[in-house]
């Protein structure tokens, strides 16, 4: 009884963020903290709201309503709706969302408030509005709503990276990041519209929900059921759609090459940072796949670019993370580079291990994040590292709470990133070496990353927080307050043990500690559950993978060996960079580099050809159409125009005004007609 | 004994020539008007003619109309001769041309 | 129970009380009488009370045509013996053997298209009361004029009588830009009638040829007659024309001149001039309804008279409207004149009703009857905006201004809302019609749909970007203006009507088959069936 009651209120854990951006937009200004306590009440209640779906489902079952019907009726070919489906999957996610959410609205208090900001209203209304879009999407029981909601996040994602408009970069920032996403959302759209025009419905399942798209799919696979392919071979098609909407999900989730507006959108304040370009935004892509995870392992060719990507991106975005001087510039590509870490799992059919450094990532990111907020809060909004320095004695609850954070990050045991991404990677191997070289060849990107996840990592921690201080800002830093600390601290905590959910290695010798995320993953609903999802990676008809062992050493020494690798190259990553820059005056060492330099401080040179198509070429194609425009087409009409005026104006000069003139023509014509009359009847014969 | 139709159609020919004539060579807007009242008079003549010839009478009072016409037009038309006096100090019709466009 | 059960519901309840069956059955005509005597007052009235007693007039038939909505009691296709929504028909004239009458009446279709024009006419006069400082009351006279003549071509069901509403339309629209306009204003408004007139012609006589190919099978000109016989296949052969050659030519010609009206590209040029140099209302009015008479057009005489021929000829259709998206859509990208963009942009986005249309599919015909409310209230809210900028700062170029959204918070705000929605936005009315119109035209009959509907979705991508560089560089950015004048906050009558149609594009995003997509789909699936046999009842 009590589990329906949750899932009767689970509509209000998106409402709730809707009413407080109402709140915020309409009264914000005449509230004390100008709509942020509106905004806490909110997500504080969607957490809760969350938290009581996730044990609901956890006693009870899933969960799928149709909430509204968009479109529907008798007329209609197929309906559109908006609905809910919470599973152990969405529901973990609403969790993570609304909890991170909570403590960014707690945080902005002091970042934005504390730091007398304009606009006030205008942050937090947004930020409720990308907290309701946000946890809309998560919930989304079908592809239209996840598109729609996935939409509404890139707007506040534009309205917040803009926030300060008064300035010229945010603004520019934002257009990037909405454009770039907006070019991914373009296959996706192709892809929710080619789903529609296949499948004739759009729902993941749950439930009650037996003709889900993923279903159908899989059946019409194995011959049980027929759909319009479009002259393709099933899985063909199935793969172009899969592919079609992962599109969107690399332009959110800043895979390559559409990563280019992650480190861009760094120009919105840190708080907006962390909620969206790090822990909740950017990863509503990588949950969209997988929340269709059961439409993707359908497709070994679609899995293995996923994996491809995912492990390219990891080690591309994370040697570019090396150089950078800006603290939020590290993290920024470090997310993208993590980003890649979850989708080189889901490709290389680890699901669980996906959704577990989803999870852990959320947390850890968030925290430095906020931990970064707080340095800049200190540093008067320089966020340059090589200012920086010696802040560990002057702020040591963020110093800690951000070395928990980076030891995560880095990959450090027993911190929650080594779980998740010793998972990740484990799971790539053991179904590279079952027979896939492409993921191995994901396997080998995604490794060589973590070396230089560690150097990247603790080279930033080094050069913020200790050594001497480098300027007189970093001397005497300004003082944070508890609502700065408070979220510092509670993430600190999460990214520290939230690796206890799935301590795969531990299980595997002590079987009594439990893989609470494998269980809690596989137990969802049918078609819906981690062991559907196993079933189909291993089934020969859809990806056909099969684990292989490292040198003969079986699983479990695989996965210890896995474990040790990533490990070691984790710590020699963090080694080094320890070596490189420790003391109490480091250099920089970014000369050594020689030729990769510049290469790498610009980025491999993605933005400029990025932006060389959307401006160069783009906007010459589109001054040629004007000029055609104007001078063939528009030149046609005006030449018409100008023909009869020209012929109007040699036609008129018969008309000379003088009267004589006009009598004499018409005698003249008189008498012409006359004669011709004449000559017609004979009279002159 | 009626004098036959042909007769008058020979004098409303020449009366017309005479009018289109003056209506080709004068300038003198005067002259011009008196020229078209010759023309308007020949067709007058053929109607009062052809009624007399048919026996019917409608000719003629279609002929009474039309003098009441004339007379109606050349009251207009010494009206702009007027008009094309004061401007142009002159009644000559080739000069008033700025009208034609 | 549905909005339009709810509808036909409170129709019955409120026709036994308080207005008489007889006067509510003449509401159309009650609403174009409305408009033509208060064009009359406004036009006779002095100056200075003239945008007041206009604004105040435009409210009856606006709260009218609610009402109607609201009551909007027909079922089906006018065209394909529907049951006719406030349907009047009185013997007129006869002009040779065919019976021309006063034949008003609505449908789905045209319900919608009504209150659009009742609801932004309002708009533009409120949008009005700014910007035009000289014979006001003669401008407000002709926009109520313009009023009466839209809701006469919206309404009218018999040939003739929408013909002279059709060409009605021009004279107000000819004088607004010619009299109120910019500098080039001349041009553009001969330009504007000019052109449109002679596609008027070109219909005219494609039309013509119709009725004389159809000889003894009607008797009259009125619409559903005619639309009936045809979709019978009753067409003979005129002059050494046989039946299907006449059908194509009279399609040709019927199509290029309503094309031009829409306008699909190449017969776009008159537009971006018009739009340059009307004043902002007239803009609004111009991009808001005027261009959906040439989609009502398309609709109501091609796509519904001719169906065979428009299914032969669907993959140049269809290759015209994605070329009119895609095209438009890099114009606008080309323009540095706000309106110029906006122009550009309608181009582009009435190319999603031309393949919504040719598709023949439920989504594809109802959502591009959609998009054509959706459009007419976005491109009125840009082109409302653009006008309450230039109020202020006297400029339309965008290189003239920046960071406007520190001195016009609202109107900036408008302007950023209005973008998304032309984006399309979801829960915004323009993504409701674009997705309809891409499921619709993706397996649609015809070859390559699902290659021309991709094709057609990247105009999302372009119009984003038009606009967001163009948002970046006006609102965005430290305060600048090129203009000597001094920017200050709109005042409220300014950004009422941005507002007001805020709310409807949200509400018409949210809520899209409540509100309009049930009656639209109603009327426009018999259109779909083109089996002869399931044509034959309604005459």
């Amino acid at each position: 009884m009590a589990e329906s009651l949750a899932f009767e209120f689970a509509p209000a854990i998106a409402v709730l963020p809707f009413v407080s951006f109402l709140v915020a937009l309409l009264a914000g200004r005449y509230l004390p903290k100008k709509g942020a306590i509106a905004g806490m009440v909110a997500t504080g209640g969607s957490l809760l709201l969350s938290a009581w779906t996730l044990f609901a489902v956890h006693t009870g079952h899933a969960y799928q309503q149709t909430l509204y019907t968009w479109v529907g009726g008798e007329l209609v070919d197929f309906e559109l709706t908006f609905g809910i489906l919470l599973d152990p999957l969405s529901t973990l996610m609403l969790v993570i969302v609304s909890t991170i959410a909570f403590l960014v609205h707690m945080f902005s208090l002091g970042y934005m408030n504390d730091d007398g900001q304009t606009g006030l209203p205008r942050y937090y209304a947004e930020l409720g509005l990308f907290t309701a879009s946000m946890l809309g999407f998560v919930f989304a029981d079908n592809l239209l709503m996840a598109f729609m909601f996935f939409e509404l996040v890139g707007l506040c994602s534009y309205l917040l990276i803009g926030f300060w408009f008064r300035e010229a970069g945010p603004p520019s920032a934002a257009k990037k990041a909405f454009l770039v996403t907006r070019f991914g959302d373009y296959f996706f759209l192709i892809g929710v519209v080619g789903v529609f025009a296949t499948f004739g419905t759009s729902m993941f399942g749950g439930p009650g929900v037996d003709d889900s798209f993923v279903h159908v799919a899989e059946q019409a696979l194995v011959g049980e059921a027929s759909v319009n392919t479009f002259g393709f071979e099933p899985q063909t098609w199935f793969t172009i759609l899969g592919l079609l909407v992962l599109g969107g999900v690399m332009g959110k989730s800043a895979q390559f090459p559409f990563h280019t507006w992650l480190p861009d959108a760094m120009e919105g304040p840190t708080p907006v940072s962390a909620l969206i370009h790090a822990a909740t935004m950017v990863a509503a892509g990588v949950y969209l796949v997988a929340r269709m995870y059961g439409f993707y392992a359908l497709s070994p060719t679609a899995l293995a670019i996923i994996a491809l990507v995912g492990g390219f991106t990891a080690l591309f975005a994370a040697t570019m993370a090396v150089v950078k001087r800006e603290i939020k510039q590290v993290l920024a590509y470090s997310t993208i580079s993590q980003y890649g870490y979850i989708m080189l799992a889901l490709g290389g059919g680890g699901y669980v291990a996906g959704v577990f450094h989803l999870t852990t990532h959320a947390f850890f990111k968030a925290l430095l994040f906020l931990g970064a907020g707080s340095v800049i809060i200190a540093m008067h909004h320089n966020e340059n590292m090589w200012d920086m320095g010696g802040l560990k004695e002057k702020m040591p609850v963020t110093y800690y709470a951000f070395l928990s954070g980076s030891l995560a990050l880095a990959g450090i045991v027993p911190f929650s990133g080594f779980w998740s991404k010793d998972e990740v990677l484990y799971e790539t191997l053991v179904h590279g070496l079952g027979g896939s070289p492409i993921l191995l060849a994901a396997y080998a990107m995604g490794l060589i990353a973590v070396f230089f996840t560690g150097f990247y990592t603790v080279r930033m921690v080094l050069l913020t927080f200790h050594g001497e201080p480098r300027s007189e800002t970093a001397a005497d830093p300004e003082p944070v307050r508890w609502n700065v600390k408070l979220p510092l601290a509670v993430l600190g905590v999460l990214a520290a043990v939230a690796g206890v959910i799935n301590l795969v290695p531990v299980h595997a010798v002590v079987s009594a500690v439990p893989e609470i995320l494998h269980d809690w993953l596989y137990h969802g609903p049918t078609g819906l559950n981690g062991e559907h999802y196993h079933e189909l990676i291993t089934n020969d008809a859809f990806a056909g993978y099969t684990s292989g062992e490292l040198l003969g050493l079986g699983e479990t020494g695989t996965l210890f060996a896995s474990a040790g690798i990533s490990l070691a190259l984790a710590v020699a990553g963090s080694l080094l960079a320890l070596v490189l820059y420790r003391g109490p005056d480091p250099a920089e060492h970014t000369d050594k580099l020689g030729a990769l330099k510049p290469v790498l401080f610009n980025n491999y040179y993605q933005d400029e050809y990025q932006v060389w198509l959307a401006e160069g070429a783009t906007v010459r194609v589109a001054r040629l159409a004007d000029r055609f425009d104007r001078g063939i087409i528009d030149g046609l009409v005006n030449f018409v125009s100008s023909l009869s005026l020209f012929s109007g104006d040699r036609l008129r000069r018969v008309q000379t005004g003088i009267v004589t003139n006009y009598a004499a023509l018409l005698t003249l014509g008189l008498t012409l007609l006359l004669v011709a009359f004449g000559v017609m009847q004979g009279w002159f014969v | 004994m009626a004098v036959p139709v042909q007769y008058y159609l020979v004098f409303s020919t020449l009366v017309f020539c005479i009018g289109l004539f003056g209506v080709l060579t004068r300038r003198n807007a005067l002259f011009f008007l008196m020229s078209v009242e010759l023309m308007l008079n020949a067709a007058n003549i053929n109607l009062v003619a052809f009624s007399f010839y048919h026996g019917n009478l409608t000719g003629q009072v279609f002929s009474l109309f039309t003098m009441a016409l004339a007379a109606a037009e050349v009251a207009i038309g010494i009206g702009i001769i007027l008009v094309l006096y004061r401007n142009f100090a002159d009644v000559d019709v080739t000069s008033a041309t700025t009208l034609r466009w | 129970m549905g909005s339009l059960a709810f509808a036909r519901e409170l129709r019955r309840a409120t026709s036994c009380g308080l207005p008489p069956w007889g006067v509510v059955r003449m509401m159309l005509e009650l609403l174009i009488a409305l408009c033509l005597v208060g064009a009359f007052a406004v036009f006779v009235l002095p100056d200075e009370y003239a945008p007041k007693a206009a604004f105040g007039i435009s409210l009856v038939p606006l709260v009218l045509s609610l009402y109607m909505y609201l009551t909007f009691d027909g079922v089906g296709n006018a065209l394909l013996g529907g049951d006719i929504a406030f349907e009047s028909q009185y013997q007129w004239l006869t002009l040779g053997s065919y019976d021309v009458s006063w034949f008003m009446g609505l449908d789905g279709i045209s319900m919608p298209l009504v209150v659009l024009a009742t609801l932004l006419t309002t708009l533009a006069i409120l949008a009005s009361w700014t910007p035009i400082d000289m014979r006001q009351s003669q401008f407000y006279g002709l926009m109520l004029f313009m009023e009466a003549s839209l809701i006469g071509v919206f309404g009218a069901l018999d040939f003739l009588i929408w013909f002279v509403f059709w060409e009605a339309v021009l004279v107000p629209m000819y004088f607004l830009i010619g009299i109120w306009g910019g500098a080039r204003r001349k041009y553009a408004a001969i330009k504007f009638f000019v052109y449109t007139n002679i596609a008027s012609i070109v219909m005219f006589v494609g039309f013509f040829g119709l009725v004389f190919g159809l000889g003894d099978s009607i008797s009259s000109l009125a619409l559903p007659e005619i639309a009936q016989a045809l979709r019978a296949g009753e067409l003979g052969s005129l002059g050494a024309f046989g039946p299907e050659q006449l059908a194509l030519l009279a399609f040709l010609a019927m199509f290029v001149g309503f094309a031009v009206k829409v306008p699909v590209v190449p017969f776009h040029t008159w537009l971006p001039d018009a739009h340059v140099e009307a004043p902002t209302p007239a803009s609004v009015m111009l991009a808001g309804v005027l261009l959906k008479m040439g989609t009502y057009a398309l609709l109501r005489y091609n796509f519904t008279m001719l169906p065979t021929i428009a299914r032969d000829l669907a993959v140049p259709i269809a290759a015209l409207g994605v070329l009119s998206i895609l095209y438009g859509a890099m114009l606008a990208l080309a323009q540095s004149d706000l309106k110029r963009i906006v122009a550009y942009s309608s181009v582009s986005s009435m190319g999603y009703v031309t393949l919504g249309l040719v598709a023949y599919t439920m989504y594809g015909t109802g959502g591009a009857t959609f998009q054509m409310v959706s459009h007419g209230l976005i491109s009125g809210l840009l082109f409302a905006c653009v006008g309450v900028i230039y109020n202020t700062t006297h400029t339309r170029m965008v290189g003239d201004m920046s960071g406007l959204a520190e001195k016009m918070p609202v109107t900036a705000g408008s302007f950023i809302v209005g973008a998304f929605a032309y984006m399309g936005l979801p829960l915004m009315a323009g993504f409701a019609a674009e997705f309809f119109v891409f499921v619709g035209s993706f397996d649609a009959h015809f070859a390559y749909s699902t290659v021309l509907t991709a094709l057609a979705m990247f105009g999302i991508v372009i119009v984003a970007g038009y606009l967001l560089w163009s948002m970046q560089r006006t609102l965005f950015g430290p305060f600048r203006s090129e203009t000597d004048y001094d920017v200050t906050t709109a005042s409220l009558h300014d950004v009422a009507p941005l507002l007001v149609l805020l709310v409807c594009i949200i509400a018409l995003g949210t809520f899209p088959y409540d509100l309009a997509f049930e009656r639209v789909l109603d009327a426009t699936e018999p259109i779909l069936d083109t089996t002869v046999a399931a044509v034959g009842g309604g005459s």
